[in-house]
């Protein structure tokens, strides 16, 4: 079901004048189930399936109060959504509070999958619905509908709902030719470090904890084999300047902005100070997960146009 | 905006979930195979011969094979729909207490599927099944209302058109002799009887007939298909139907016959009961199933047909079939009146070697009956009943075979009344002979040469502790027939005649109050249900405890332990800070301490939190009550 008007607001609070209800294929299956017990019933003058007959028509009238007690009374607040990457099936966060036993919800998000029916128990809880952006920016993930047929699914209850709060959506990551900027002097050091080699020779520079992606290349055996958990080794080499980056030249401004972002994660990882340059725009080279995060915003934000 | 690292940075992807993920709920799965175990077990009792039991079979194996490969969640769904349906068919075709129970238990079953596929994922075995029992509950007051006070329809078509040809019970409308020798060995139930007064009949009365044989042709005994005009005696039975008064309450087993036994003089009670001129209480229900019937003992209401004079069938003799027999009644005839000529035959069958045997061998095909009375001279009931009516008629006096039952077992339950328990070996067969002055008489020439053969009434027999338990199920599943079987469409007549008496244009108000009440009292249990909060009892009474604090304003600060809030508390309102820390260590000790929790102990830590919390809530009142004058 997925007619009748969108909520709007900062907070959905489900009630009568919000919840739609109508009997499902099924319920009108099911009418057809105690006609026909009736007819055995009334033919046979029998006992058993009258009283069945009237127990499944009993079970209609109940369920149909009880589908709408399903989602009567619940309230849904956005949480705080994570940034996420364009081409990843990104996780929104919603806050719910029950009022009651909440039986058999089933949310969607704008037009993906539905999510998997799920009893919740009175009080508050924090679910993470998947959603699919489809490019970068600051994004509302579309309708979300809230949808029961518990107990019986011989009634569906639904509403509709717009959540106001975006998520950030940052261009996927794609290894590409970035462009340097004009040489910038590191403030703070003279000379950073820069470009990850993993080569002998290197300079060994600290241990970070493992990803799955740094691969079993990287793994501190010894620290594993040593039971101190798994940990990954980082090597730099010297550099005499930060690197400042920006849009490389000749290609697409999108498909720019999808290297700046591998760029970024990449000299994120191994821990070297890095610069953007987007138009107008400068971020000073630095380092750290805020800074990263700072680069990455701005990337999602930038102008189509620069 | 308060930024996290990106989901990819943290090595979590979300993924999409599958399409229908609840169509492979186990939980659902496994109760649904349950619920189809049992209408299979149940269909085992079916008569095949049926055309319903085809339906009710049909229906079962179409549930199975779509439970086999469904994997959509409206597939599913499918499956407990067809299963009630099977399950409520079943329940037409087999009303006893044994099936019903097991019906009763399938239903539930298929609900809780249906439940458990909807609830998904969440909720486990314990918490599916009390919430299956509370819907099933919750939807009994409506069904109730609906099936007591509902007006019930007249079937749509004849039942015999369905109910034919499932003959079980040992009787044939055919007696030739040799028919019941195989009865004899068989101890299926045939029927059962419960008295008002709880008293076995006197010996006489233990002849309960069933069908009456008037064509004789020389070999075999049959039942006349055109009924003999029905006389003043014919009785249908009056409207008081369903009445509480009935003073035996019968349940003949299935026989594939429209007759049902009965003692022959009481008065039916019930529209479809029948007596027909020959004297034989006619069932309108389907014979097929298992039929229950009230009868009310009162003296010459019920035994009319006893006057009904003989019609010519009642006289004829194939002449030249059995000569010497022809010879020996025309003998007779000039002997005196048929009371004379009566006791002449007693008087030269018991003069002879008869014997009782229910082995005698299969007797020739000419003159079967001359065979038996002067050559072999051994025979069971039917023999001699067949023997004797044909001689009667020889010597002009109209005679007629009667088959039934005879004697009985008492069965005392250790509740309730006792009832009279009847064989297929306690069948029997007996004459009837026409004497103009008193009517239909019967004569038993079983009786003259085996006095002893099943007349008398039996007490049960031992049987051990099996046989005394089948006794006891016995009576359940008598009380259950009465109680199930006896509620029909005369009895909701009576009941609504006692209810609404001459103002029954007031049923259809009284149905729907009925069901609005039934359906307001389930919904307002079911509301308050859903929104007890839940968690253990201890841990219910802290949040009771702090949600009390927290209306006056006596909330935690962000980030603040139990235990720092309590501290806090007890500085600025040290009776308030009190209570509450002696809530909140032993409740944290319980909680977090090391070791298995026992059910005792909770439930020790609950009621003293209680009282800590409803402590607690009268310091607020009086702080509450402080606050204005302060």
């Amino acid at each position: 079901m997925n007619f009748g008007k969108t909520q709007q607001g900062e907070t959905l609070s489900l009630g009568m004048r919000n919840l739609y209800i109508v009997p499902s294929r099924f319920g009108l299956l099911w009418l057809a189930g105690i006609g026909l017990l009736q007819v055995v019933a009334i033919q046979l003058e029998s006992n058993g399936p009258l009283l069945l007959s009237f127990l499944m028509l009993g079970l209609f009238l109940l369920t149909l109060h009880l589908t709408h007690f399903n989602l009567e009374g619940l309230e849904v607040r956005c949480g705080t959504p994570a940034a996420g990457f364009a081409g990843d099936t990104l996780a929104y966060p919603l806050r719910l509070r029950c009022r009651g036993r909440c039986e058999g919800l089933r949310l969607r998000l704008g037009s993906g999958e539905p999510d998997q029916a799920r009893s919740l128990a009175p009080g508050e809880h924090l679910l993470t619905l998947p959603w699919m952006p489809p490019e970068r920016g600051r994004l509302r993930p579309g309708k979300l509908r809230l949808l029961t047929t518990a107990p019986l699914g011989l009634f569906v209850c639904w509403s509709r709902w717009d959540p106001p709060v975006p998520q950030l959506v940052i261009p996927a990551p794609r290894r590409g030719p970035v462009g340097r900027a004009p040489a910038h002097a590191d403030p703070q050091k003279g000379a950073g470090t820069s470009s990850l080699g993993d080569k002998e020779g290197d300079l060994w520079h600290d241990l970070q904890p493992h990803r799955p992606e740094d691969g079993a290349g990287r793994l501190a055996w010894k620290l594993l084999a040593q039971g101190r958990g798994a940990y990954a080794k980082r090597f730099v080499a010297p550099l005499a300047e930060a690197p400042l980056l920006t849009p490389a030249a000749g290609i697409p401004l999108e498909r720019a902005l999808e290297h700046l972002s591998a760029a970024i994660l990449r000299l994120h990882g191994e821990g070297v100070r890095y610069g953007l340059v987007l138009g107008a725009a400068t971020i000073p080279p630095s380092r750290g997960p805020g800074h990263r995060d700072r680069c990455l915003e701005a990337l999602a934000l930038a102008p189509r146009s620069l | 905006m308060k930024k996290r690292p990106p989901s990819s940075v943290t090595g979590v992807r979300q993924r999409s979930a599958p399409a229908e993920p609840d169509a492979n709920s186990s939980e659902a799965r496994r109760l649904q195979w349950l619920a189809e175990a049992l209408l299979i077990v149940g269909l085992l009792g079916l008569q095949p011969s049926l055309m319903l039991s085809w339906v009710a079979i049909s229906l079962t194996v179409l549930a199975g094979l779509k439970l086999l490969e469904a994997k959509r969640l409206a597939d599913r769904r499918l499956v407990g729909l067809l299963q009630l349906v099977c399950a409520g068919v079943l329940g037409a075709l087999q009303s006893d207490l044994g099936p019903s129970l097991l019906q009763g238990v399938a239903v539930f079953l298929a609900l809780a599927g249906l439940l458990a596929l909807e609830a998904g994922q969440g909720p486990d075995w314990r918490l599916l099944l009390r919430r299956s029992l509370q819907v099933l509950v919750g939807a009994l007051p409506v069904a109730l209302a609906l099936f007591v006070l509902m007006p019930r329809l007249a079937p749509f078509a004849p039942l015999s058109d369905l109910g034919r040809g499932g003959a079980r019970m040992g009787l044939s409308e055919n007696l030739a002799p040799g028919n019941i020798a195989r009865l004899s060995a068989n101890r299926e139930p045939a029927a059962r009887v419960s008295f008002a007064a709880g008293q076995p009949l006197d010996a006489d009365d233990r002849y309960w007939r069933v069908l009456v044989h008037d064509r004789f042709d020389g070999g075999s005994w049959l039942t006349s298909p055109t009924l003999p005009p029905t006389g003043a005696g014919a009785a249908r039975a009056p409207a008081e139907t369903g009445s509480p008064l009935a003073q035996q309450l019968w349940v003949a087993e299935a026989s594939g016959l429209e007759a049902v036994p009965w003692d022959g003089s009481a008065l039916p009670l019930g529209r479809e009961l029948r007596i027909n001129g020959r004297g034989e209480l006619l069932h309108g229900g389907r014979s097929s199933q298992r039929r229950l019937y009230g009868l009310r003992s009162r003296q010459g209401k019920g035994d009319g047909w006893r006057r009904i004079p003989p019609q010519a069938n009642d006289q004829m003799l194939p002449s030249g079939t059995n000569p010497q027999l022809e010879a020996l009644g025309g003998s007779w005839r000039a002997a005196g009146p048929p009371a004379a000529r009566l006791a002449m035959a007693e008087t030269w069958f018991r003069s002879r070697p008869f014997r009782y045997t229910r082995s005698p061998g299969t007797l020739p095909a000419i003159a079967p009956l001359d065979a038996f009375l002067f050559a072999r001279q051994e025979g069971f009931c039917g023999h001699y009943a067949s023997a004797f009516s044909a001689l009667m008629r020889a010597a002009g006096v109209p005679a007629r075979v009667v088959s039934g039952y005879q004697g009985g077992t008492w069965v005392q339950p250790l509740g309730g009344p006792g009832y009279l328990d009847l064989r297929q070996d306690n069948a029997h067969a007996w004459s009837e002979v026409w004497i103009e002055a008193e009517g239909w008489r019967r004569v038993d020439p079983t009786s003259w040469i085996a006095p002893a053969r099943g007349g008398g009434l039996r007490a049960a027999p031992a049987g051990g502790a099996v046989g005394w338990l089948q006794r006891q199920w016995w009576a359940l599943d008598l009380a259950w027939g009465r109680w199930w079987l006896g509620f029909d469409r005369e009895g909701q007549e009576a009941l609504l005649q006692r209810l609404l008496g001459d103002r029954r244009n007031l049923v259809g108000l009284l149905v729907l109050t009925a069901v609005t009440v039934g359906l307001g009292v389930s919904v307002t249990v079911l509301g308050w249900l859903r929104k007890r909060p839940e968690g253990d009892p201890p841990g219910l009474e802290l949040e009771r405890a702090l949600a009390a604090l927290a209306r006056q304003g006596l909330v935690p600060e962000a980030g603040e332990t139990l235990r720092g809030f309590s501290a806090r508390l007890e500085r600025s309102e040290p009776k308030l800070g009190s209570l509450l820390q002696a809530m909140a260590e032993p409740y944290q000790l319980w909680r977090y301490g090391a070791g298995v929790r026992p059910p005792q102990e909770a439930r020790r830590l609950s009621a003293s939190l209680r009282r800590h919390r409803l402590g607690l809530e009268r310091a607020l009142r009086r702080r509450l009550q402080r606050r204005p004058t302060a």
